[in-house]
C-alpha cells in the first residue's frame, strides 16, 4: 500500500483531485467538492449515485433500433443486388456506388453525433471519475472509428469500458477479444486455422495486457492460433466462436500448452508477473506523473494482484496516497486536448458549448474521440505540445473566450490547409483518405456556421460587475477560477497591469473575454 | 531570419519598453549578445543550401510489392493472391521491377535519379510499430536514445540555428526530430500558425501576450540556459526538463517562427497541380517554404494507411500511386522553382511486410524492405542485393543493409556532416550521394 493522507485537505488538494479523476469543475462545484474531505471525496468519484445509462443514447446507437437497422439494410442489399441483375455493368457500379456512398454520408453524421454524445457527457456528468476511465479504456484498448466505419459499434465499445470502468480488468480483456469494434479493428474476424492473422495475438501482448519486451514471437505466433475462429456478423452485430474454423491443436504460449481458444490464453495472460504491473503503472502515469518509482509500482502491482485485477480498489489506494499530492505532481501535467476542451467549458461555465467548433477543436489539437491515431493510442504528456498546437491551443481559447462577434474568422479550410488529415495519415489504417478530404471540408462549413452564432460565455456569471471595480481583486478571482492555485509573480503582474491598462471608463464583458483569453495564451494554463 | 537570441534581443526588450525589465534578464540578455557572434558559423542553408526531405510511409510498408522481385518463383508461389505479375510491373533490373502504381518513380530510375536501397533492415528486428518505427526515427537499435538522429544532426551540425532548421509538416513531432537543444517546429497550416488575438487594441494584446509566453525564471542562471534550453527525446523534452520549462520553450519557438512562416508560406503559389491526398498537400507545403527561402536543413513529411494485414493489394496499390503522383507534383513544382538540385527525398518505413500472404489476403509485420531516395543528386541505380525468398528467418527476409549506413551516407554526402557522431557508430557508407 502507499502510505496514505490524512482526511483533511486543503481546497487546492481538492481541486487537484477534481481535475485529475474529472474534468475539474467551477468554483462552486470545488468548494461543495472541498466539504467532503478527502475519503468521502474519493468514494464519491468511485460510487457516483448517477447510473450508467442515465444519458440517453442517439436514438441509432440503442441496441433495437440497431438491430432492426441492421436487419433492414441486410434486405435493401438483397434487393439493391437483385435488381442489379438486370444492368449493365456500369449502371449497377453505379448502383452500387450510391449506396455505399449514401452509407457513408450516414456513417460520417452519427460519428460525430457520437464524438458530441461522449463530450457532453463528459461535461454534464456527475460520474466524471467513470467517464475520465472510459477515456483511459478507449485509449488503453485503442480503436478508430476510420476503420470500424460503424459508429454503432463504436458505441458499443464505449458502453462496455463504462460498464467494467472501474471493474476488473481482466473480464474487460476477455470483453475486448469478443468486442465487435475491436474484431473489426484488428481483423480478429478474418483470423483462420491454418493462416492465421497475428494483428491481435501482438497488440494483446504487447499494448493491452504485458508490455513490449514480456514476450516472445513464438507466443504471439502460438496465441494467434488460438484466437482463430472468432466470427462477426456483421448484419446483427453479433460475435460467435466458429469451432471449424479455429485452430484446436494444442499450442504452448508462456510454457503452458493445451487446446487453447482465446479465453484460455487471456487466462494465461493473466498469470504472468507483467500483467500486474502493466496497468497500474499506466493508471500511475494517467492520473498523477510520468516516470512512477519502481518501488511505488510494485506496491501497487501487488494491491491489484490481490485484488485480481479490480480497478476500483487501486484507484482508491492512488487518490488517498500522499504521493498524488505532492508538489512535483500538482498542477505538473499537461492536459491533454479533452481535458483542455472539457475543463475550459466547466471554468466558462459554459451551459451549451458550440458542438461543431468542438469536433472541429479536437482535430486541430490532436485527439479526436473514437480515433486514436493507432493501437497505441495517444502518446500523451509532453507529445500533446510542439510549437503547432500550442498556437492552436490560444486560438481555441480565443474563439471560445470571446465568441464570434469578436474574433475574426480563421483561416478557411482552403485546399492548402491539412489541418486534419495529417494525423489521420498514422499507422495501422486502411482508410479512404480522398473521403478524409471531403468529411474536412465538411467540418471547415459546419465550423463557419458554429461561428456565426458562437456567444461566449456569460462573464456577468464569471465576473459580476462589483468586482470589475477592482482590476487585482478581477484577476485574482480569475486566476483561481483558471488555475486553481497563486500564480508566480510575473504571471500575476502582467494580468494585472492588462487589467490595469483597460480598466479606463468600463471593463466591458468584451475585455474580461480578452483578460481569460490572455491567461489561457500561457504555458501555465497548459498544466493541470 | 531571427534567431531565438536576436528575436529575444531586439523584440522582448523593443517592444516591453513599458515594463520594468527585471535584472536578470538585462544580465541574460547582455550575455546572449555574446553568444549571438556565432552565427556567422551556424548551419542552416542560406538560400542556396541543401535540403533533406524525409517521407516516412507509416505502418509497414510490404517492400516486395513495392519493389518486386517478379522473376522469382518463390514470390509468387508464397503469395497466390497478392503477388504482382511480370505486366504488372516496371522492370529496373532482370530480377526486380516497381510496382506499375508508380510511373513516375520508374522514369525517374530511368533517368538515374532514383536511388533504391534493397533489402534494408536492423539486426533482431523489433516487429512492434511503435518500437521498430523509434528505433528508425532514433537510429538507436537498443531503442535507449532520449535523441532522434535527426535531432543529434540539428544538436552537432546546426548550433545557434533557428528552430525552423527543421520542420515537421505533422501536428506532432516526429521522434527522430528529438534533439538536446534544437528541436524544430511542427506545423500543418501556415495559415494558422499564428496568435489570433482579434478584438481591438491587437498591438497591446500581443505585446503582453509575447511576455507571458517568453520564458523566464529567476532561479535560472544567467548564461541563457533558461532561453537555449535542451529540448526533444521520446515525448518531446529530454529528462529533468519540467513540463512548465518544456511549455515555456516551445512557446517561444512558435513565436519565433510563426510570423516568418506565414509570411514565407504566403510567397509563393505553385503552378504545379497537386492532387488532394495528405501527402500531396503536405509535400505541396515543403516545396511552397522552399521556395519562400525558409532556412530549414530537413522537411519531415509522412504518409500512412501501410499496416496492410488485411486484403493488401487494393490499399496498397493506392497509397503507392498516390505517393507516385504527390511526387511527380513536388518534384516538377521544384523544378518549376529552380530549387530541383537542392533538394533529395528520402522514404523509410518500420519494416517490411511477412513474405507469404495471410489468410485475409493482407501481410503480417516482417523485416527488411526497401528505401528509395529521390533527387538530382541522387546516383540512381539499385543498391544492395536483394533478400532471398528462400534463405528466410521465421519466415522473414534477412536484411543486407543496415538503415544506418543509408543515413550515414546522407548525412555526409548531402548534409555534409560527419556521420560518426550523429549515429554514434561508423556505418558503411552507400554510393547513392555520389
Amino acid at each position: 500500500m502507499l502510505p496514505a493522507a490524512p482526511d483533511e485537505w486543503t481546497i487546492q488538494e481538492a481541486a487537484h483531485l477534481l481535475r485529475r479523476a474529472g474534468f475539474g469543475g467551477s468554483p462552486a462545484e470545488i468548494a461543495s467538492f472541498h466539504a467532503l474531505g478527502r475519503y468521502r471525496a474519493v468514494d464519491s468519484l468511485l460510487s457516483p449515485a448517477e447510473p450508467v445509462d442515465a444519458f440517453v443514447l442517439p436514438e441509432w446507437a440503442k441496441r433495437e433500433t440497431a438491430a432492426a437497422e441492421m436487419r433492414e439494410r441486410a434486405v435493401a442489399q438483397r434487393e439493391m443486388r437483385r435488381s442489379m441483375q438486370d444492368m449493365t455493368p456500369e449502371r449497377a457500379d453505379r448502383t452500387r456506388r450510391e449506396f455505399n456512398q449514401q452509407q457513408q454520408r450516414l456513417y460520417r453524421q452519427r460519428g460525430v453525433e457520437a464524438q458530441g454524445w461522449w463530450l457532453r457527457r463528459m461535461l454534464y456528468t456527475k460520474a466524471p471519475l467513470r467517464e475520465k476511465m472510459v477515456l483511459f479504456w478507449h485509449d488503453h484498448f485503442a480503436s478508430s472509428i476510420q476503420k470500424v466505419r460503424q459508429p454503432v459499434l463504436m458505441m458499443g465499445q464505449n458502453e462496455l469500458f463504462r460498464r467494467h470502468a472501474t471493474g476488473s480488468f481482466k473480464d474487460l480483456t476477455h470483453g475486448i477479444l469478443k468486442d465487435p469494434a475491436m474484431m473489426l479493428y484488428l481483423d480478429t474476424q478474418t483470423s483462420k486455422k491454418g493462416k492465421p492473422n497475428e494483428n491481435f495475438a501482438r497488440e494483446v501482448m504487447e499494448l493491452f495486457t504485458l508490455g513490449e519486451g514480456n514476450y516472445t514471437e513464438q507466443d504471439i505466433k502460438e496465441a494467434a492460433r488460438a484466437f482463430t475462429g472468432y466470427n462477426l456478423n456483421r448484419q446483427n452485430g453479433t460475435v460467435f466462436h466458429n469451432r471449424r474454423q479455429w485452430d484446436g491443436g494444442d499450442k504452448t504460449v508462456f510454457g503452458r500448452s493445451g487446446k487453447f481458444d482465446g479465453d484460455d490464453v487471456i487466462e494465461v495472460l493473466f498469470e504472468q508477473a507483467a500483467a500486474a504491473s502493466y496497468v497500474p503503472r499506466k493508471l500511475w502515469e494517467y492520473f498523477a506523473a510520468e516516470n512512477p518509482p519502481e518501488e511505488g509500482v510494485a506496491a501497487l502491482a501487488r494491491s491489484f494482484k490481490a485484488a485480481d485485477f479490480q480497478v476500483e480498489p487501486l484507484l482508491r489506494e492512488i487518490f488517498r496516497s500522499q504521493a498524488f499530492y505532492s508538489d512535483k505532481i500538482v498542477r505538473n501535467q499537461i492536459k491533454s486536448p479533452i481535458q483542455f476542451l472539457v475543463q475550459m467549458f466547466k471554468e466558462l461555465e459554459l451551459e451549451s458549448p458550440p458542438h461543431a467548433y468542438t469536433v472541429s477543436a479536437q482535430q486541430q489539437l490532436g485527439q479526436v474521440l473514437f480515433t486514436p491515431p493507432n493501437v497505441a493510442g495517444w502518446d500523451w504528456g509532453k507529445a500533446w505540445i510542439n510549437t503547432n498546437t500550442l498556437l492552436t491551443r490560444y486560438n481555441v481559447a480565443g474563439f471560445i473566450t470571446k465568441g464570434s462577434q469578436e474574433t475574426p474568422k480563421p483561416a478557411r479550410n482552403n485546399g492548402d490547409d491539412s489541418m486534419m488529415t495529417m494525423d489521420d495519415a498514422g499507422m495501422g489504417m486502411d482508410m479512404q483518405m480522398e473521403q478524409m478530404d471531403r468529411r474536412q471540408m465538411r467540418v471547415s462549413n459546419q465550423l463557419q456556421r458554429a461561428q456565426q452564432n458562437w456567444d461566449g460565455p456569460d462573464y456577468e456569471k464569471i465576473a459580476p460587475r462589483p468586482l470589475r471595480e477592482d482590476p487585482e481583486k478581477l484577476v485574482d478571482s480569475l486566476v483561481q477560477r483558471f488555475f486553481q492555485t497563486p500564480l508566480g509573480a510575473k504571471e500575476r503582474g502582467a494580468f494585472v497591469e492588462y487589467a490595469v491598462s483597460k480598466k479606463g471608463a468600463i471593463f466591458t464583458n468584451k475585455e474580461v473575454g480578452e483578460l481569460c483569453h490572455l491567461m489561457m495564451s500561457t504555458p501555465h494554463y497548459q498544466l493541470d | 531570419m531571427k534567431t531565438r537570441r536576436e528575436f529575444l534581443r531586439s523584440t522582448i526588450l523593443g517592444a516591453s519598453a513599458t515594463w520594468t525589465v527585471p535584472m536578470f534578464v538585462e544580465r541574460t540578455f547582455a550575455d546572449l549578445h555574446m553568444g549571438a557572434r556565432d552565427l556567422a558559423t551556424q548551419g542552416v542553408t542560406g538560400k542556396d543550401g541543401t535540403i533533406l526531405v524525409v517521407l516516412q510511409l507509416a505502418g509497414g510498408n510490404d517492400g516486395l510489392n513495392t519493389l518486386v522481385p517478379y522473376a522469382d518463383d518463390a514470390y509468387h508461389s508464397a503469395r497466390p493472391r497478392l503477388a504482382k505479375k511480370e505486366k504488372q510491373i516496371i522492370k529496373l533490373s532482370d530480377h526486380v521491377g516497381l510496382n506499375d502504381s508508380m510511373p513516375f518513380l520508374g522514369s525517374m530510375f530511368k533517368e538515374g535519379n532514383l536511388g533504391v536501397v534493397q533489402g534494408v533492415g536492423y539486426p533482431n528486428p523489433n516487429r512492434s510499430h511503435f518500437v521498430s518505427t523509434s528505433i528508425w526515427e532514433t537510429a538507436d537499435i537498443q531503442n535507449r536514445s532520449s535523441t532522434g538522429w535527426i535531432g543529434r544532426y540539428f544538436d552537432n551540425a546546426c548550433t545557434g540555428a533557428d528552430p525552423t532548421v527543421g520542420i515537421s509538416l505533422n501536428k506532432t513531432q516526429p521522434e527522430s526530430f528529438g534533439a538536446a537543444r534544437n528541436p524544430g517546429v511542427c506545423l500543418s497550416s501556415p495559415e494558422l500558425y499564428r496568435w489570433i488575438h482579434g478584438g481591438g487594441e491587437k498591438a497591446r494584446a500581443e505585446e503582453f501576450f509575447a511576455s507571458l509566453n517568453s520564458p523566464e525564471d529567476d532561479d535560472s542562471p544567467v548564461d541563457g540556459a533558461s532561453i537555449d534550453m535542451p529540448a526533444g527525446g521520446k515525448v518531446g523534452g529530454i529528462d529533468g526538463e519540467s513540463n512548465l520549462a518544456f511549455l515555456e520553450r516551445v512557446a517561444m519557438d512558435a513565436r519565433v517562427s510563426s510570423a516568418k512562416i506565414l509570411e514565407l508560406a504566403a510567397k509563393h503559389r505553385t503552378k504545379v497541380n497537386y492532387e488532394g491526398t495528405p501527402i500531396a498537400r503536405s509535400l505541396n507545403m515543403v516545396s511552397r517554404l522552399i521556395a519562400g527561402g525558409m532556412p530549414t536543413r530537413v522537411y519531415y513529411v509522412s504518409h500512412g494507411g501501410f499496416d496492410t494485414h488485411n486484403q493488401q493489394v487494393n490499399s496498397h496499390d493506392r497509397l503507392l500511386g498516390q505517393l507516385d503522383r504527390a511526387l511527380k507534383s513536388f518534384f516538377a513544382d521544384l523544378k518549376a522553382q529552380g530549387n530541383d538540385k537542392r533538394v533529395v527525398l528520402m522514404t523509410f518505413s518500420e519494416f517490411g511486410r511477412r513474405v507469404g500472404e495471410n489468410a485475409s489476403a493482407g501481410t503480417d509485420h516482417g523485416r527488411a524492405s526497401c528505401m528509395f531516395l529521390a533527387g538530382d543528386a541522387v546516383k540512381g541505380g539499385l543498391y544492395g542485393s536483394h533478400p532471398s525468398l528462400t534463405d528466410l528467418d521465421q519466415g522473414d527476409l534477412k536484411h543486407s543493409v543496415d538503415f544506418r549506413g543509408v543515413y550515414a551516407s546522407v548525412l555526409e554526402g548531402w548534409l555534409k556532416t560527419p556521420a560518426k557522431p550523429v549515429l554514434k557508430g561508423d556505418f558503411a557508407r552507400l554510393g547513392v550521394m555520389g
